[in-house]
């Protein structure tokens, strides 16, 4: 394995995730090598695999098929990407900030590298966008996700290298920064379609 | 006096507190719902609203027994998809004689305020007791005691209808005594058939505003 | 003299045994949304009746017993006296229990007054204000004798719990018996679903939210062994909290047949909910971190700042929910499911658990049978209630959006039963996500049994009166 944390990191992430963080925990990854070395492309995959999926299968949300012109399908994935990056971004940040607090390191690359680490199954199980029904979506995503907060409360500890207890109170309160945020971007949404901006799925 | 020294006060004295509890959890009630409790124009019937027979009061009421209202909203919003789905949106007056009122707050099946009239008293009846009979893919319970119980078995809707004379509905006299012989050889599948087709039609043929 | 912990320990168990009874229920009727004929043509079984019985038995069976017992424990240490009145709280004991046995057997009967949350009829109301004014007596009558000057904060909260319930329970089921079994409200319509709603958001308030805060306010800092954060904080959130939450009930009501000024009024204050609702969050979070460093593993932890998580989740939520552009998409949809079950399953259940893991080893006198065994109960609870939280706002948002969606000539697109058959996937991830919290809860009830059946006998005596100042 390459001592250095890059896409390469990928395959040890999803397999030894116990490995990985002790790796991680030894060295201390530039904050802009994690990001254009690696969060970057893993978070391009789901606005990807979104597009693809939509161009080709429509969204299917339990009744017939939505298709959706080919200008709307990329602004909805270019979206989609914006909302990933900020929201790796934020709770990386927010990991730092909480950092100080509960007696952890406070790397920023290594907050970085951790949130790369913990949303990496996420993004690999994007891969499901290719076709995007919306039940089979979450059949996937929702196991997915439960794991990648098992990693969180796993990893955060060894990574940040804080206690077990200190690590488990922090990873609750990314925890709750992160299910707020969710919720936020859900209203957020269906604020926006409402109000005429979002996809006229009617059409 | 600083608002800490008040509160050292306040939370010294449990008579203090148990008031001051009492007090600012009351205004809300007092500023918000009190009026509306007060105001006898939200419980005015709409011009058309026929207070329940003794047959859907029955019905009603087994509508009420069953948990109805756990998966039916009777509730149309002033909104254009729910008015081109239901039909004209609901108006306080027209819920004069619900007691309680049975607006549902969740919509797994379809909202019934204005389902009175939409469908024959026989689907209703092949419906309630076997629903995926004529809607394969309904989740709704099927029903069947309802087609083997008569309706007011416990023979109360006299004493019923009574009760709601005092709380204001215009029951006469006559009504009353004739009720029971109005319930003789109905069933229970009757008494809730009756009852939805009762529901929404004061507003028929009113013009939309 | 000792602390009356018997009691305790009598409304812990019982809090236990409503929780694996309700939630199964709740799990039963989530499985007929799925395989509607698991009913079997029994009235007993029947979705309606059966619903009806789940909300009553977790509400008022684990919720509220859970609550007493916390609260008689929290208020005797609190006041650093023994129990007021244990005879009378005895009687709260078997009359509550009895209430809750009959009153299920009577919804299931088809005994139902018809309002959300209030369905028991009128013998059971009276049953109901009866033990809770009692049960407000023993309370009440503890803190007025005791040792300490102040009144600990987390007995503000159990007080207003006792007061404002009270006065909602009373008002909304006013109402005029016709027989034994069946009341005609004394509102109607519009003006009792005003009512309605003013009880129904507030006993969320007061009970599922006040109450426990109360819980939290005394185990989060017990745990932690750290004070509270901020006192100056808990009393402009507990002030602000109690005034603000009351007027919030309307944003049940939005675009329904209530006057507008009332929704509006409705919707703005659930928006300043939020203030109190996240100091408090915010002040538990700080305690908690504060003392960090000098933590001990401990499961009861871990469950009660998961809590935290979702409390946060659940409260932000909520004022969402309440703003009408929003709130036109999620209203009467699964969204409103998965919020409620944010908060009564992360918030509520997540923190009884861990208040029980706590309690039950003090009571018994005996380590935690098996600390292993809460562990996996952890995991299980999160991965339940995300299921279940997912699925919902999945389910609920399809629902908001096709419901609406026009089609280019005006009218409605997606017909009602397309929309509805589209819902069973999500039915079926939600009962997995209920499934595998109710496992979670069964081995709690396992646990917290093996544990208290390797007791010794243990009395705790309140300290000697020279002790008794300034501890909050």
């Amino acid at each position: 394995m390459p001592a250095r944390f890059s896409i390469f990191s990928l395959v040890k992430v999803l397999f030894r995730p116990k490995a990985a963080f002790e790796t991680l925990a030894a060295q201390e990854p530039p904050a802009t090598r994690v990001f254009f070395g690696f969060a970057l492309w893993i978070g391009l995959l789901p606005p990807l695999f979104a597009y693809i999926g939509t161009m080709n299968f429509g969204w299917r949300l339990g009744v017939e098929p939505v298709f959706l012109p080919q200008r709307t399908v990329f602004a909805i994935s270019a979206a989609y990407f914006v909302a990933l990056l900020l929201g790796f971004l934020s709770s990386a940040v927010i990991a730092r900030w909480m950092a100080v607090t509960y007696d952890a390191s406070q790397s920023l690359g290594r907050c970085f590298a951790l949130m790369a680490v913990v949303g990496a199954p996420l993004a690999i199980g994007s891969v499901i966008h290719l076709y995007p029904h919306a039940f089979i979506n979450l059949l996937v995503l929702v196991p997915t996700l439960i794991w990648s907060m098992y990693l969180l409360y796993r990893g955060l500890p060894v990574v940040l290298h804080t206690g077990p207890n200190r690590g488990m109170l922090m990873a609750s309160a990314l925890i709750a920064y992160l299910l707020v945020a969710a919720v936020s971007l859900l209203g957020v949404t269906v604020a926006l379609w409402g109000s005429g901006l979002g996809p006229l799925i009617g059409n | 006096m600083n608002f800490l020294s008040l509160h050292r006060k306040i939370e010294r004295h449990s008579g203090l507190l148990i008031f001051g509890i009492l007090v600012v959890s009351s205004i809300g009630g007092l500023v918000q719902v009190l009026p509306i409790v007060l105001d006898d124009s939200h419980s005015a019937p709409a011009a058309g609203l026929a207070v329940y027979s003794p047959l859907e009061l029955e019905g009603r009421d087994i509508y009420i027994r069953e948990s109805c209202s756990t998966c039916h909203t009777q509730q149309v919003r002033p909104l254009l998809a729910e008015v081109k789905r239901y039909g004209p949106y609901s108006r306080a007056g027209e819920f004069a004689y619900d007691r309680p009122f049975l607006w549902g707050s969740k919509r797994t099946g379809p909202d019934l305020a204005r389902v009175g009239g939409n469908y024959s008293d026989a689907w209703h009846h092949v419906h309630l007791l076997d629903p995926r009979a004529v809607v394969p893919a309904s989740i709704m319970p099927a029903y069947p005691w309802l087609a083997q119980r008569d309706a007011d078995q416990g023979r109360t809707i006299a004493a019923r209808m009574r009760t709601l004379r005092m709380l204001g509905h215009p029951y006469s006299d006559a009504d009353i005594a004739a009720a029971p012989a109005a319930l003789e050889g109905e069933t229970e599948l009757d008494a809730v058939t009756a009852y939805l087709q009762s529901l929404g039609r004061s507003m028929q043929g009113t013009p939309q505003p | 003299m000792n602390y009356e912990d018997r009691i305790v320990t009598a409304f812990t168990a019982c809090s236990v045994f409503w929780a694996v009874l309700g939630m199964l229920a709740g799990v039963y009727v989530a499985a007929e949304l799925v395989w509607p004929t698991i009913d079997f043509g029994l009235p007993g079984l029947s979705f309606g009746r059966l619903r009806t019985l789940h909300t009553t038995l977790v509400l008022f069976g684990f919720g509220v017993s859970g609550l007493v017992a916390t609260g008689l424990y929290s208020v005797q240490r609190t006041s650093h006296v023994r129990l007021f009145a244990p005879g009378l709280a005895w009687f709260v004991l078997y009359a509550w229990q009895l209430t809750i046995v009959l009153g299920g057997a009577s919804i299931l009967a088809g005994w139902n007054a018809g309002k959300e949350y209030a369905e028991l009829e009128w013998p059971f109301d009276l049953a109901i204000a009866v033990a809770w004014v009692s049960f407000g007596v023993v309370f009440f009558g503890t803190i007025a004798r005791r040792k300490m000057e102040a009144i600990y904060i987390s007995n503000w909260f159990y007080g207003a719990l006792i007061i404002v319930v009270a006065m909602l329970h009373i008002v909304n089921s006013l109402a005029l018996p016709a027989t034994f079994g069946k009341s005609y409200s004394l509102f109607a319509g519009a003006q009792d679903a005003v009512v309605q709603w003013w009880y129904g958001h507030n006993a969320v308030g007061f009970l599922l939210t006040g109450g426990f805060l109360g819980m939290l306010y005394y185990f989060l800092p017990k745990q932690a062994e750290q004070p509270i954060w901020s006192y100056r904080l808990s009393i402009v959130a507990f002030w602000a909290f109690v005034y603000t939450y009351i007027w919030a009930g309307p944003h049940h009501l939005h675009y329904h047949s209530i006057p507008e000024w009332v929704q509006s009024l409705g919707m703005a204050m659930s928006l300043i909910l939020l203030a109190p609702s996240w100091a408090t969050m915010v002040n538990g979070i700080m305690t908690v971190s504060a003392a960090a460093k000098k933590l001990r593993s401990d499961p009861a932890l871990k469950f009660i700042v998961l809590s935290l998580a979702f409390y946060g989740l659940a409260t932000f939520e909520g004022p969402m929910l309440a703003i009408k552009s929003v709130n036109v998409f999620s209203h009467f949809t699964e969204w409103t499911i998965g919020h409620v079950h944010s908060g009564a399953l992360g918030w509520n259940a997540l923190i009884t658990f861990g208040t029980f893991y706590f309690l039950v080893p003090r009571l018994a006198g005996a380590p935690l049978y098996s600390a292993r065994l809460a562990n996996i109960h952890f995991w299980l609870a999160l991965a339940g209630v995300m299921l279940y939280v997912l699925s919902m706002w999945g389910a609920g948002v399809s629902q908001g959006v096709l419901w609406l969606s026009l089609d280019k000539l005006g009218e409605v697109r997606f017909s009602f039963n397309d929309v509805m058959a589209a819902m069973k996937p999500y039915y079926l991830l939600r009962f997995i996500g209920g499934l595998l919290f109710l496992a979670g809860a069964v081995l709690m009830a396992v646990n917290l049994a093996r544990t208290f059946s390797g007791r010794r006998t243990v009395v705790v005596a309140p300290p000697p009166a020279h002790a008794a100042k300034g501890l909050t």
